[in-house]
């Protein structure tokens, strides 16, 4: 046990990507690329900064040694007609249903831009993967829900990987939704591109129950002037880590990042936010909200790089927290990296408790303390519910949301 | 129905009330009145159960309960509705949701029939129309971005469809235009009944000439100095509050 954890993850990370299949066309570069880097990579400890706030400690349990097994339950949530189904990193091929103009391959490729070990050990140890394609000028008018679902008894991990591309002209609604319970892991990658004149509205449903684990990693690459509207709702769990990086790369694209997390119980919740400005005349704006409660704990860390040449650039970033008791934590740091000094760059973020005058008033007409809380969380985050584009999508989060915030402790936590 | 003795209060540590009582019968409106600072919201609150409004002695019986053992919520389920001096912004959480919830809380707790949303809407539509409130107001955040007069009328509104026993109004006429006072002062009126306590906390007797009280009482220095039938406010409208304050100033 001289060890110490990231170097044991590492060895584990290691002996797992060289149990990846040796043969397989489609992944196989891929694979031996990613095991070439993550051969040079280190797992992170305490002292590194980007994971101040995340401890790898939930991972000694063995997660990276196990493949996840669990059985999918019959019934999973519908979105939409259109879906594709992966369990625990494999695609369903009996559920998938694609809408017309995009076509799917088992198929990924994308190395460049996704640099942490997580995404390189996803990369070097892959037995599957999706690549999207949206044929050029063609609007898709119906979502496509891609849900990924991971479970197991014991400690044991799966790798999910999505690679989309919205060719020049198209329209694309995607619901990137991950469910899942139990000791399991997801290492989940998504690589998102679009060309130029491409739309793009991207949601990230992040629902697995408390009990799981999820290490994510959302890449946007904006290769043509184009506009991507992401939404990532996030309910905490034992472990969520979650980086985005996005490379706005075409002047005149534009970005806009909305996002929600809630860390309730003993949750943890984990945001690293990267948005690349490399060329000239891009927008990007991200509206976060957070809350946290009981023993919860969530980060936000929201990088904004204008790079040297990467004049008039409009950039804006808000995250407004919300702590619903004093045992609660909230992380949040704007981090400005601007070289260029026409720019427009705006940020803010707070944190702040339950208002003691609006529970008075809730209670005062006969509602129960809890509910009131509830309320009020959730009025915290209403207004970014209620500019979710899609109804199918709104329905469905709003009680998954509320039943996040109506969550009371397990039994023990209090006294915990 | 309520029952005040030799009440205590303190706020933030600080006594306010110093021994007062009063009693609520149903059917009855009383009116308190008293210079700034008397006490007269502070009793408001106390009543209710706003945090750091302490009961430091005596006992409200409200029901014949103790006040002092019941949580805000509790006491609102039992029939006690107080009209706020300064209603609360809530932004995001719509002034319909609120209505739901609190009145799903309060008929479940009385045993009356639940409404169904449809019924909750044309009833809640029917209280807005009875206070000239736009039924508008409905969709928007509890009190956001809602002026000074509606605010209050917002209240009244509550009031209307919680159907109180007991209903404390704190200073509702503060801030109200005479047509909104008149209006605020109809719906109150809509609410007197034998069945129901009324309790009006105001500084200015002007709206005593639209909500006629049974009773009158001047409350100074966290107490009931005077007492009277509603030709006592006419009385305190004419001389003022020195009069009676003043002897109470120089017993102190």
């Amino acid at each position: 046990m001289s060890e110490s954890l990231p170097e044991d993850l590492k060895r584990q990370a290691l002996a797992r990507a060289g149990q990846a299949p040796a043969e397989d066309g489609a992944l196989s570069t891929l694979r031996r690329d990613s095991l070439a880097a993550l051969q040079s990579a280190d797992f992170p400890g305490r002292k590194s900064e980007r994971w101040k706030y995340t401890s790898l400690h939930p991972l000694s349990d063995g997660h990276l040694q196990h493949a996840a097994q669990g059985a999918a339950p019959a019934r999973l949530p519908v979105l939409s007609d259109y879906r594709i189904v992966m369990v625990n990193g494999h695609l369903d091929e009996s559920q998938t249903r694609l809408p017309e103009g995009v076509s799917l391959r088992r198929e990924a490729e994308r190395l460049d831009g996704l640099s942490n070990p997580f995404a390189l050990l996803n990369g070097a140890a892959l037995n599957d993967a999706i690549s999207l394609e949206v044929a050029p000028n063609t609007e898709v008018a119906e979502p496509l829900h891609v849900l990924m679902f991971a479970a197991s008894d014991t400690p044991a991990h799966c790798h999910t990987r999505l690679e989309v591309l919205v060719n020049r002209g198209s329209r694309l609604t995607l619901i990137e939704h991950y469910e899942g319970h139990g000791a399991a892991l997801t290492n989940a990658v998504t690589a998102i591109e679009t060309r130029d004149n491409a739309q793009l509205t991207h949601y990230r449903l992040q629902s697995e129950a408390a009990d799981s684990l999820h290490i994510g990693t959302l890449l946007f690459q904006q290769t043509g002037v184009s506009r991507i509207d992401s939404y990532q709702l996030m309910a905490g769990n034992r472990l969520r880590r979650n980086e985005v990086i996005a490379l706005l790369d075409k002047s005149g694209a534009e970005l806009a990042m909305n996002g929600i997390f809630v860390a309730r119980g003993r949750t943890h919740v984990d945001n690293q936010l990267c948005v690349e400005h490399r060329v000239p005349d891009c927008t990007s704006n991200q509206i976060y909200r957070g809350l946290a409660g009981e023993k919860g704990k969530a980060t936000l860390n929201g990088r904004i790089h204008i790079h040297r040449g990467a004049s008039g650039t409009l950039a804006e970033l808000s995250n407004k927290n919300l702590l619903l008791n004093p045992g609660a934590e909230i992380n949040t740091k704007p981090e400005l990296e601007i070289y260029n000094d026409d720019v427009k760059c705006a940020h803010g973020a707070t944190v702040g408790q339950l208002d003691a005058a609006q529970q008075f008033y809730l209670r005062s007409r006969g509602i129960p303390a809890a509910d009131a809380k509830r309320m009020l969380g959730l009025g915290f985050i209403n207004e970014l519910v209620m500019a979710l584009p899609d109804e199918n999508v709104a329905e469905w989060v709003r009680p998954w949301l509320a039943a996040e915030l109506g969550q009371r402790p397990e039994a023990g936590e209090e006294a915990a | 129905m309520l029952e005040i003795r030799d009440l205590h209060a303190a706020v933030g540590g600080k006594a306010i009330l110093k021994g007062l009582n009063l009693t609520v019968k149903p059917g009855e409106v009383h009116a308190i009145m008293g210079p700034n600072g008397s006490g007269k919201s502070t009793l408001a609150n106390v009543l209710a159960g706003r945090d750091n409004y302490e009961i430091t002695g005596g006992e409200a019986l409200f029901e014949g309960k103790s006040l002092a053992d019941l949580e805000p919520e509790e006491r609102a389920q039992l029939g006690l509705f107080l009209a706020f001096q300064y209603p609360v912004e809530i932004p995001g959480v719509s002034n319909m949701e609120f209505l739901k919830a609190a009145l799903e809380a309060t008929r479940k707790a009385q045993g009356k029939e639940e409404w169904d949303s449809v019924t909750l809407l044309r009833k809640a539509r029917e209280a807005c129309k009875q206070v000239n409130l736009d039924a508008q107001f409905l969709k928007r955040g509890v009190n956001e971005g809602f002026s000074g007069g509606e605010k209050k009328r917002n209240e009244i509104m509550q009031m209307l469809l919680m159907e109180p026993k007991l209903a404390l109004l704190d200073e509702t006429d503060s801030g109200l235009d005479i047509d909104a006072l008149q209006t605020v002062a109809r719906g109150v009126n809509s609410l007197r009944g034998p069945e129901r306590g009324i309790v009006l906390v105001t500084h200015y007797q002007r709206l005593l000439d639209y909500i006629v009280p049974d009773h009158v009482h001047v409350l100074s220095n966290g107490r009931i100095i005077k007492s009277g039938g509603k030709e006592l406010a006419l009385e305190l409208e004419d001389k003022g509050y020195g009069w009676l304050t003043g002897e109470e100033g120089e017993s102190a």
